[in-house]
């Protein structure tokens, strides 16, 4: 299967007095890397989480399945909170996420959390503890849960932010290799140059949709500017319209 | 096997010389099965409550329990075991403080704080007004627990909540474990994270409701947290963090029982289990110690 398209129409998110989403409308093609790019506070993170049904919205976000039912869906959060003296492996953190026998009981080995590990280059390390990786190898570990099982859409919310160099050049595998399974990415990132050479699209968000587009054509230095100003100039259709 | 059958079958080893001669009191030998009943569900669980940060809310429900058979016995419930005050004060208490966690901008610790204050408030006028109705020290059985006062009716109880306990907490403990690490990820994973985490809050209530006769209210709390938090302290993997906090609090709990009758000590049943279980959180703090400098 491969992933799914997502329609996002007119999409409203307020918390309290404050709104973080204002009318977005936004179509990700099925099986393309699509980047949401934005300021701090622009609501690119708020965005994820309505997708994933767990920010009350108004307006539609649909999921349109290639197959007869949905998919797999896998997330990759910016971070974990957790205590970091806490007595739990590598592959401990796995199975507690992708299997049901408890953890404690020891790896279920049909998971095979060692391929996934081998994938993000931290093969080796599995029975490491967790709390004491690098803040780029939790990273790692935290991409390598969302291959178990493998992904039709994958969303992440800034994977790259505490990658080193090696880490990067894995993650750029690895989104090859998922666009090329026909996976859908949609993708928050805050380095605009990786996007610029990932990304098969891209979105500027700041609380309202600034631009949409192919990278290259997108990601001038005038939309940039406009983009992470702290209050957003009129969109082109606004611009027209008055 | 009844808890009949079952008594005179340890009675009758203990007469024998195959065990501990306190054993050939039925008392003692109820006390024991009550020890080795809840001690590994409360190990286990345990493990939860310290990854989860409920250390304190452990400790909360347990002296909430205080209130609750306060308010059974001014109630009409016997004495000896006011199970339905003490299972419905603990629970709306902890119920009402994880729905106002949820609600207010307080940390954790200060929504318990207040709650717990509160309730221990209520607890102690309540116990004023019994101290003219009934006996006062027998509410220290209740306080720090005793051996003396476990019968049949407390071990069925102990049975129930101990199998209800482990039959959910084994299949959801991922989920319960994944819940706290980062909810939106859980919620990707099809964890229903509220619902869990009131479940959560229910299984250590009862768990701990069930087991203030044996270990007293104000200690019981601490059967939740000290063994586990030993087994942190020694462990490097999350199957060594469980084994270790079941196996820790499980002899916490029957050294604690028998050890006082055994060198006939006046030492009431919860103290001896928490001081055997500080012991061994002690152990385990300096075999750290001791492996870190072998590290260099």
């Amino acid at each position: 299967m491969t992933g799914p398209a997502i329609l996002f129409d007119r999409v409203d998110l307020t918390l309290g007095r404050t709104v973080i989403l204002d009318g977005v409308s936004l179509r990700v093609a099925a099986g393309t890397v699509h980047a949401v790019v934005g300021p701090n506070g622009g609501g690119k993170s708020s965005l994820i989480r309505a997708l994933l049904g767990q920010a009350p919205h108004r307006g539609t976000i649909r999921l349109d399945w290639p197959g007869d039912g949905p998919g797999t869906v896998a997330y990759v959060p910016q971070s974990v909170e957790f205590d970091r003296g806490l007595p739990l492996t590598v592959e401990d953190f796995l199975a507690v996420l992708c299997q049901r026998r408890p953890a404690f009981l020891g790896p279920d080995r049909r998971m095979n959390y060692g391929a996934a590990l081998d994938r993000v280059g931290m093969a080796g390390k599995a029975r490491r503890r967790f709390g004491a990786l690098s803040g780029g190898e939790r990273q790692r570990v935290l991409l390598a849960q969302a291959l178990i099982p493998a992904p039709d859409l994958i969303v992440l919310d800034e994977p790259m932010t505490a990658l080193d160099e090696a880490g990067i050049a894995i993650f750029e595998t690895l989104l090859a290799e998922l666009s090329a399974a026909g996976t859908t990415v949609l993708w928050v990132e805050h380095d605009l140059a990786q996007v610029r050479r990932l990304a098969t699209r891209v979105t500027g968000l700041n609380r309202r949709v600034l631009f949409d587009g192919a990278p290259l054509e997108m990601l001038s230095p005038e939309r940039v500017f406009d983009l992470f100003s702290a209050v957003p100039r009129r969109t082109e259709a606004e611009r027209i319209a008055s | 096997m009844s808890f009949e059958a079952l008594r005179a079958l340890v009675q009758g080893w203990a007469g024998a010389g195959l065990l501990p001669a306190g054993l050939t009191h039925g008392f003692l030998v109820n006390a024991l099965l009550s020890g080795l009943v809840i001690g590994p569900v409360l190990g286990g669980l345990g493990t939860l409550v310290v990854t989860k940060r409920l250390a304190f809310f452990s400790e909360a429900v347990g002296h909430a329990a205080l209130t609750g058979v306060a308010i059974g016995i001014l109630v009409g419930e016997p004495y000896t075991g006011p199970y339905a005050s003490l299972f419905g004060y603990c629970l709306l208490f902890a119920l009402l403080v994880n729905y106002t966690r949820n609600r207010s901008n307080l940390t954790a610790d200060t929504l318990i704080g207040v709650f717990l204050s509160v309730s221990l408030a209520l607890g102690a006028s309540l116990l004023l007004i019994l101290a003219s109705r009934v006996n006062i020290h027998i509410l220290e059985n209740v306080l720090f627990g005793s051996v003396l006062t476990v019968d049949d009716r407390d071990l069925t109880v102990l049975l129930a909540v101990a199998v209800g306990v482990t039959a959910l907490m084994l299949p959801l403990f991922n989920r319960l474990l994944l819940a706290s690490f980062n909810p939106a990820l859980a919620r990707v994973r099809g964890v229903p994270v509220k619902g869990l985490d009131y479940l959560f809050i229910v299984l250590v209530t009862v768990v701990t409701v069930a087991s203030v006769k044996i270990i007293g209210a104000i200690l019981v709390g601490a059967l939740l947290v000290i063994p586990a938090a030993a087994a942190r302290v020694v462990a490097s993997s999350l199957r060594g963090f469980f084994l270790l906090s079941v196996a820790f609090a499980s002899v916490a709990a029957v050294a604690g029982i028998l050890l006082p009758v055994q060198l006939a000590l006046p030492v009431p049943s919860g103290g001896a289990i928490i001081l055997a279980a500080g012991l061994l959180f002690l152990g385990a703090l300096l075999a750290r110690l001791f492996m870190k400098g072998e590290e260099g």
